[in-house]
């Protein structure tokens, strides 16, 4: 049984009640128009969820990562990794909304489901058992449907949130008949005990085993944003409002990845590891089309956009070569949360310019370095983050994946081809990132400087810090994620 | 003992400082503008300037403190924790090569930053100047003093960064920052470069190297589990590991992919042309200290590892040989382009990618050949050499074009009544890049890679020496019309329409020419002890080579030889073609430059051969052209055919208009999702799901 100062619980607890809380008083005191009261409340709720994580880290009542539990949920050090890096998120959303929800309506109903979307990220990492996991994801799906949604006059919005359900929809359908599957073929839901049932699986029944991992690949895929299940995802995160596109960009995506993890050994049983080929093809188309579609865009957001799917393609490298290096799920773990930093914050830097200049087209970007000179450096430092130069952030965790392909490359023949070509797109990819660069600093003319919200240029700063402090000095964060890496071998296996 | 440890402390200290000042520089600036901004008149002008310039001196005494350990051939290798998880740690490693090396970047620097204060006052933006010059200067310590290959990698990145900032420097894209003729094609590439997208072509043609040398990098990790340079000699278990995989050559040719971007080697030698764009001092920076320096570096760096590793069996001469010629075909392609061009700053660009090719033609050869030690010193004291004469000829050429305000030579002519000075430095400093015959350093560095290309007994020996010595004529040539088109002739229209103007024509002032005459006069001084020099470098060289890679030197007895006394020890052969050389192409260029006996525009259009060759040249043998189509037009129509096909017709055609407006009204989006265009992607996402049952059941 869990404890009840387990994190799970408490996180649940904490953010359930503010979430609920806030509409409330916001229909008791009869309240139109917008107001920041909400915000500061759900500020203080994440600020003290983090807290809760970190303490109960600091005092060692984590335990390592123990991938199956008896239990639904289990407080682990997986989960309590991605706790934090998902709160951090939400911190980001919350206060990088500041001042864009000044200018629209029932901030209440706004703040209180990112609360309730956080607890459903936060749980889905928890999880270990197949219903609980899925209930956890609705609970983090249903609530950004409406957030992408949540500018109700504008036809962009109501696109992207109608083309995100439509998708969301399916793809939960397509997660729940796996579990069904799962569930037939073994008498249980728990992940540890299916894994059971699969490894003394009736041969004749595999091909069902096999349809069950297929469609919790597609189902999370979706999520992740893995090319072919990527089209609904340019879309969504141009017409969102673009504090929840980071939610979306920097949050449930990397959820998608918690999921796949936890279940993803189910298939090393079933499959007798050959999925790992079909998640490596997977990773090169990911990132490649990725890519090379950015290029293409004239929106920043939708070339953000693009480039999170490239950025699902390197983690997915990891996930892929996971069974035959150790250092492979802990550069995917590694790199999940140096792309929540850097893509929240490039995001969120979208959120400050829309606010104040109300433009995302590149060409209107000319100067920007002028206009809003700490945005534009913190855009800049995200984006070469993003590409991996050191010494940022992002060149380590690109280091640690690339460095595992290599690693396995002597198991697998292919391994050794998903560093090149990760390799290679990171040098494409750069070719955009500076092309944006060019755009702020290096055209236009003697702009004036604009007043930037104090609430962007906080988290601007707290994570240039993270980004240029880690990038010097990896080795706290790296011992973080060993810790919080679960070990995946061969051996493990029930 | 006691002295000795703190010795050994002091020296660890300055070595770390040698690269950390310049950051601490580039880091307070922009806090000094701000002060300074507050406090009255013209100190605020000046104070980034000198904090600059001091910092700069701080870090380079601190480099020539530590030239008596590399005297003695000694060396400080000193580590601090980094990444233990990854079993990481950050170091200096200060032998004689990081130690020579460090002087000669940290000195050039020194005076470049001089004439800076000079050239760039003015300019409005400063500030910014100062901070991407002392971040330049850092990165390019930081790859010289590093201990790992990833330290190494960090600084490596940092050059591109800065060198990227600096070539766009001054991005308003004004016309007279160009490269190029206006209006001028090729192939249908516009041959007329504009600082931001020159600083762009520069950055991503490094990157393609830094992808290839980080590949390379990470292969070694992966069976050496280290980034230590002192580690990798230490233990070699690895390289028979990838030896006997076929994986050694092909992980150091990848980093010596990295040397190819950044030192602007055949193929990837087009972007050092627009890099001309930049402000004339960073040009000089980027040519004689920084940047394309630190591919020789690490040629040199990593090339006694693979050669010590070849005398305990693992034999890895294609690396050696892949540089040889790589160094060769750049040097005879960039020194044929540097005779046609009419932009002074591109000649000199011309002419300096082809100088780093004799450099790794000496640094492969000496692979190649039975004493290593040969080739790498005549290596290693051309970069010297190199470093002194073409930061003068750059800084000079940079006060000629601050006086005329064009960068044509045909807007110049006349200049050496007018500028008597630079006149005269700029002589020197050309000589030693002709490598005029026993005065110059050029000269004794030229020909020692000469003697040690023609004495390697390889089977490349012959062609490789050909063509060294062809090459040596044209640089003589290029040198001598550069010189002639400059200073002698009529003056030029162009300056003519000046004077009437009332523009003066006039010598350069003393922070401008103090140091590229500091820089000629070193380019003599050092040449008439020449020999000495090289003798000294040479005996160094094999002390060190000895102490940290354990490659022997077999001492040779000198048999005497019909040359002269002073002379004694050279090879004849080289000697001799070097002086022919010399005399060929110096003796065509005072024909049609000084002495103007006959016509070249003339002599060209004679004759339809020399008329076609002069074409070639001048379009740069189409190798820009061709590396723009391939590399540049096709892929991005192959991207937006991708985006538009793939991710646009099947998936959103019409949407942006029609499907909009249907949602713009909640009524009508029922009505909206039935454009098909939401099926579709449904219609992807299912289809998506069989190809991922598909590619398991394989």
């Amino acid at each position: 049984m869990l404890e009840i100062t387990s994190t799970p619980l408490v996180i649940m607890a904490i953010l359930g009640t503010v979430g609920v809380l806030i509409p409330i008083i916001s229909i008791a005191r009869k309240e139109q128009g917008s107001n920041s009261f909400y915000a500061v409340i759900a500020f203080a709720a994440l600020i003290v969820s983090i807290g809760y994580v970190g303490y109960q880290f600091i005092n060692d009542n984590v335990a390592a990562s123990a991938l199956f539990s008896e239990d639904v949920l289990v407080d682990d050090a997986f989960g309590g990794f991605f706790a934090i890096a998902m709160l951090i998120v939400a911190l980001f959303t919350t206060v990088g909304s500041f001042n864009y929800m000044r200018k629209h309506n029932s901030p209440a109903v706004y703040y209180s489901l990112i609360l309730l979307a956080t607890i459903g990220m936060v749980l889905v990492a928890y999880s270990t058992d197949l219903v609980m996991l899925f209930v956890a994801w609705e609970l983090m799906s249903l609530p950004t449907y409406i957030l992408v949604g949540f500018i109700k006059k504008n036809p962009s919005s109501n696109e992207a949130a109608l083309k995100y359900f439509l998708f969301g929809a399916l793809s939960s359908a397509i997660i729940v008949y796996g579990i069904s599957i799962a569930y037939g073929l073994t008498g249980s839901t728990n992940i540890g005990e299916v894994i059971q049932g699969y490894s003394t699986l009736d041969p004749s029944f595999l091909p069902l085993a096999l349809l069950s991992v297929g469609m919790f690949i597609a189902g999370f895929g979706f999520k992740m944003g893995l090319v072919p299940f990527h089209q609904w995802l340019p879309d969504t995160y141009e017409g969102a409002p673009p504090p929840i596109a980071a939610l979306l960009a920097a949050g449930t995506k990397k959820v998608g990845f918690a999921a796949a993890i936890r279940i993803i050994v189910l298939g090393m049983v079933v499959l007798n590891l050959d999925w790992t080929l079909a998640l490596g093809v997977l990773a090169v188309m990911t990132m490649t089309i990725g890519n090379i579609a950015a290029i293409m865009q004239k929106n920043l957001t939708r070339m953000l956009a693009y480039s999170s799917i490239a950025h699902a393609g390197y983690i997915l490298i990891g996930l892929a070569v996971a069974p035959y290096s150790s250092l492979g799920l802990q550069g995917s773990l590694y790199h999940i949360l140096n792309h929540a930093v850097m893509k929240g914050m490039a995001f969120i830097a979208i959120a400050g310019i829309v606010t104040t200049l109300a433009v995302t087209n590149l060409d209107k970007l000319q100067g920007l370095g002028r206009r809003m000179p700490i945005t534009a450096l913190a855009l800049v430092i995200s984006l070469f983050a993003l590409a991996g130069v050191p010494p940022l952030a992002g060149f380590w965790s690109k280091l640690m994946l690339f460095g595992s392909a290599l690693d396995a490359g002597s198991v697998v023949w292919w391994a050794p081809w998903l560093a090149i070509a990760g390799v290679l797109n990171s040098a494409l990819s750069l070719a955009y990132y500076a092309w944006i660069t060019r755009k702020m600093y290096f055209e236009g003319e003697r702009e004036k400087r604009v007043k930037e919200p104090k609430s962007i240029i906080a988290i601007m700063i707290f994570s240039m810090i993270f980004l240029i402090g880690f990038g010097v000095y990896p080795e706290p964060v790296m011992q973080f994620v060993e810790f919080a890496t679960p070990v995946l071998s061969l051996d493990l296996m029930p | 003992m006691a002295t000795e440890l703190l010795g050994f402390e002091i020296g660890a200290t300055s070595a770390w400082l040698v690269w950390i000042l310049p950051f601490a520089a580039a880091l307070i600036i922009p806090g000094i503008a701000k002060l300074s901004k507050y406090s009255t008149g013209h100190l605020s002008k000046h104070a980034t300037g000198y904090i600059a310039i001091g910092f700069a001196l701080m870090s380079t005494l601190s480099a020539a403190s530590l030239i008596p350990i590399a005297l003695e051939a000694g060396e400080i290798h000193h580590q601090i924790p980094w990444i233990e998880s990854l079993g990481l740690k950050a170091g200096i490693l200060a032998d004689p090569l990081s130690i020579i090396m460090s002087n000669v970047v940290g000195w050039i620097s020194f005076l470049i930053l001089i004439y800076s204060t000079g050239y760039m006052k003015g300019d409005k933006d400063i500030t910014r100047f100062w901070f991407w010059m002392m971040f330049f200067i850092g990165s390019m310590q930081l790859i010289v003093m590093s201990d790992n290959l990833l330290q190494l990698f960090f600084g490596w990145e940092g050059v591109g960064l800065a060198s990227y900032a600096l070539i766009s420097f001054w991005y308003r894209d004004k016309k007279k920052d160009h490269v190029g003729t206006e209006g001028r094609t090729v192939l249908g590439m516009l041959d007329y470069y504009s600082p931001t997208h020159a600083g762009m072509k520069a950055f991503i043609m490094t990157k393609v190297g830094d992808v290839m040398m980080i590949a390379g990098m990470l292969l070694i990790f992966v069976y050496a589990g280290t980034f230590g340079l002192k580690e990798l000699v230490g233990d070699t278990e690895w390289a028979v590991t990838m030896a006997s995989q076929g994986l050694l050559v092909p992980a150091f040719v990848l980093l010596f992919g990295g040397a190819v971007g950044k030192s602007a080697q055949f193929p990837l030698n087009e972007w050092l042309l627009e890099a001309m764009t930049g402000p004339t001092s960073v040009s000089a920076l980027i040519h004689a200290a920084t940047m394309v320096k630190a591919g020789v570096f690490l040629v040199a760096r990593l090339g006694p590892l693979v050669f010590a590793l070849g005398a305990a069996g693992i034999l890895a001469n294609q690396f050696f040989e892949i540089i040889a010629w790589i160094g060769a075909i750049t040097a005879i392609l960039l020194a044929t382009q540097a005779m046609v061009n009419p932009e002074i700053k591109k000649v000199l660009a011309y002419s300096t990618g082809s100088q780093i090719g004799y450099m790794m033609m000496a640094l492969g050869v000496a692979g190649l050949s039975y004493q290593y030690v040969d080739g790498y010193t005549a290596g290693f004291f051309h970069l010297i050499s190199h470093a002194m004469f073409k930061a003068s000829l750059f800084m000079a050429a940079g006060a000629i074009l601050h006086t005329v305000g064009s960068r044509f030579m045909t807007d110049m002519g006349g200049l050496r009544k007018k500028m008597k000075k630079t006149y005269a430095f700029m002589w020197a400093a050309g000589l030693g890049l002709m490598g005029a015959p026993f005065i110059t350093t050029g000269f004794w560095s030229k020909d020692a890679i000469f003697a040690a290309v023609y004495e390697s007994g390889n089977e490349w020996a012959m062609p490789l020496f050909a063509i060294a010595v062809f090459t040596a004529a044209i640089t003589s040539f290029y040198t001598v019309r550069m010189m002639g088109l400059v200073f002698f002739g009529k003056t030029s229209k162009h300056i003519e329409k000046m004077e009437e103007e009332g523009h003066h024509i006039h010598e350069a002032p003393l922070s401008m020419w103090i140091p590229y005459g500091i820089l000629a006069v070193l380019t003599i001084g050092v040449g008439l002890v020449g020999l000495s020099a090289e003798g000294g470098l040479h005996g160094l060289f094999v002390d060190f080579l000895e102490n940290s890679y354990g490659i022997h030197t077999e001492h040779l007895i000198i048999e005497s030889s019909i040359l002269p006394e002073f002379l004694q020890g050279l090879n004849p052969v080289a000697l001799g073609s070097s002086l022919a050389a010399f005399a060929i192409g110096a003796g065509l260029g005072y024909i049609f430059y000084i002495g103007r006996w006959v016509d070249p525009v003339k002599f060209v259009n004679s004759n339809i051969f020399f008329y076609a060759i002069h074409k070639f040249f001048l379009n740069r043998w189409y190798l820009n052209a061709i590396i723009y189509w391939c590399f540049v037009v096709a892929p991005l129509w192959l991207s937006r055919g991708v985006f538009r096909y793939f991710e646009k017709t099947a998936i959103d055609y019409g949407m942006n208009d029609g499907f909009q407006k249907a949602v713009g009204w909640s009524a009508k989006v029922v009505q909206g999702t039935q454009t098909g265009v939401a099926q579709s992607y449904l219609f992807v996402f299912g289809a998506g799901l069989l190809f991922v049952v598909l590619i398991l059941l394989i």
